[in-house]
């Protein structure tokens, strides 16, 4: 896990958002081909249904280190 | 069913001491169905156990497997070449596995990681109530299908009591009366009759009372045991 904010150092989290692929991934996307910017550190991982991510699947991002996760749909 | 419910991590934490490696061990049947020690729980609490020890700086190496039944020797059997090294498996089966898992490993630890709490059944989605204390000799046959030992309770024989208000049971508001349940279903079928009679005290040497129950069916044992 990061190590959290410093004072030297900003703290800049690692965010996994897990986007449901007829909503929010889409408006991910749609950002993406309108070249509006979001944070370099948000991985989006495309689900099919928001409904569809596992308790188990955010602890393992959890485990391996993510900061912060984002469940969109 | 045999349903049960996870610890408490702390509590999990605080059995495990100081151990190093860990399996986590959950049951494919009961447990599984009542959401409490199948794979997918086996995978959370292992998740949260490598996690915790983690950020309590213990280094602990947590491994998962699930077998279909923790109660049957045949289906534990093949975990005997996934032991070696671990210093306790928690199991997360109920206290048949966990002690099933005991007699038949004995050279590891294992402890449990649910509380078993009941013979229920699954009222709706996420419901489970109390349905059977396996008393050894069942009422049901005389009590309209309605069980009074598990269900009323004062576990009394010739009911409903004096608390039976409006078919809710003093005890607790949201448990109906077992014995008001029995007298509709007796109304229903029109058997009144049959629970004019007074019930004799019940034999509980049939039940735990009468200490460790066993069952030897001579005609389904093999010769060589």
């Amino acid at each position: 896990m990061s190590d959290g904010p410093k004072s030297e150092m900003p703290f800049d989290p690692k965010i996994v958002a897990f986007c449901c692929r007829h909503c929010a991934y889409a408006a991910a996307d749609l950002a993406g081909a309108m070249r509006l910017h979001y944070p370099h550190s948000v991985r989006i991982v495309d689900v099919p249904c928001s409904g569809r991510v596992d308790p188990l699947e955010m602890l393992r991002a959890f485990e391996r280190g993510v900061d912060g996760l984002l469940v969109a749909g | 069913m045999i349903v049960g419910e996870r610890k408490p991590l702390s509590e999990i934490m605080e059995l495990l001491g100081g151990a190093q490696k860990v399996l986590v061990a959950g049951c494919g049947t009961c447990v599984t169905v009542c959401f409490a020690g199948g794979e997918k729980e086996v995978g959370i609490l292992a998740s949260e156990l490598r996690m915790k020890s983690k950020l309590d700086d213990h280094a602990m190496d947590v491994e998962e497997a699930t077998v279909q039944r923790q109660c049957e020797w045949e289906y534990i059997d093949p975990l005997r070449e996934r032991l070696d090294g671990f210093d306790v498996v928690l199991s997360l089966a109920c206290g048949i596995g966990v002690q099933a898992m005991n007699e038949r490993f004995p050279g590891v630890i294992t402890l449990p990681g649910i509380n078993t709490t009941s013979l229920s059944l699954p009222v709706e989605q996420g419901v489970w109530e109390e349905r059977c204390q396996a008393c050894g000799d069942c009422l049901l046959g005389t009590t309209f299908g309605i069980c009074p030992i598990a269900r009323c309770s004062k576990q009394l024989l010739n009911g409903p009591c004096g608390g039976s208000q409006e078919g809710i049971c003093e005890v607790d508001s949201d448990t109906p009366c077992a014995w008001q349940l029995i007298w509709d279903r007796a109304i229903e079928f029109d058997q009144v009759r049959r629970l004019l009679d007074i019930q004799a005290p019940k034999n509980w040497s049939q039940s735990r009372d009468g200490g460790l129950r066993k069952i030897v069916r001579e005609d389904l044992q093999l010769e060589s045991e």
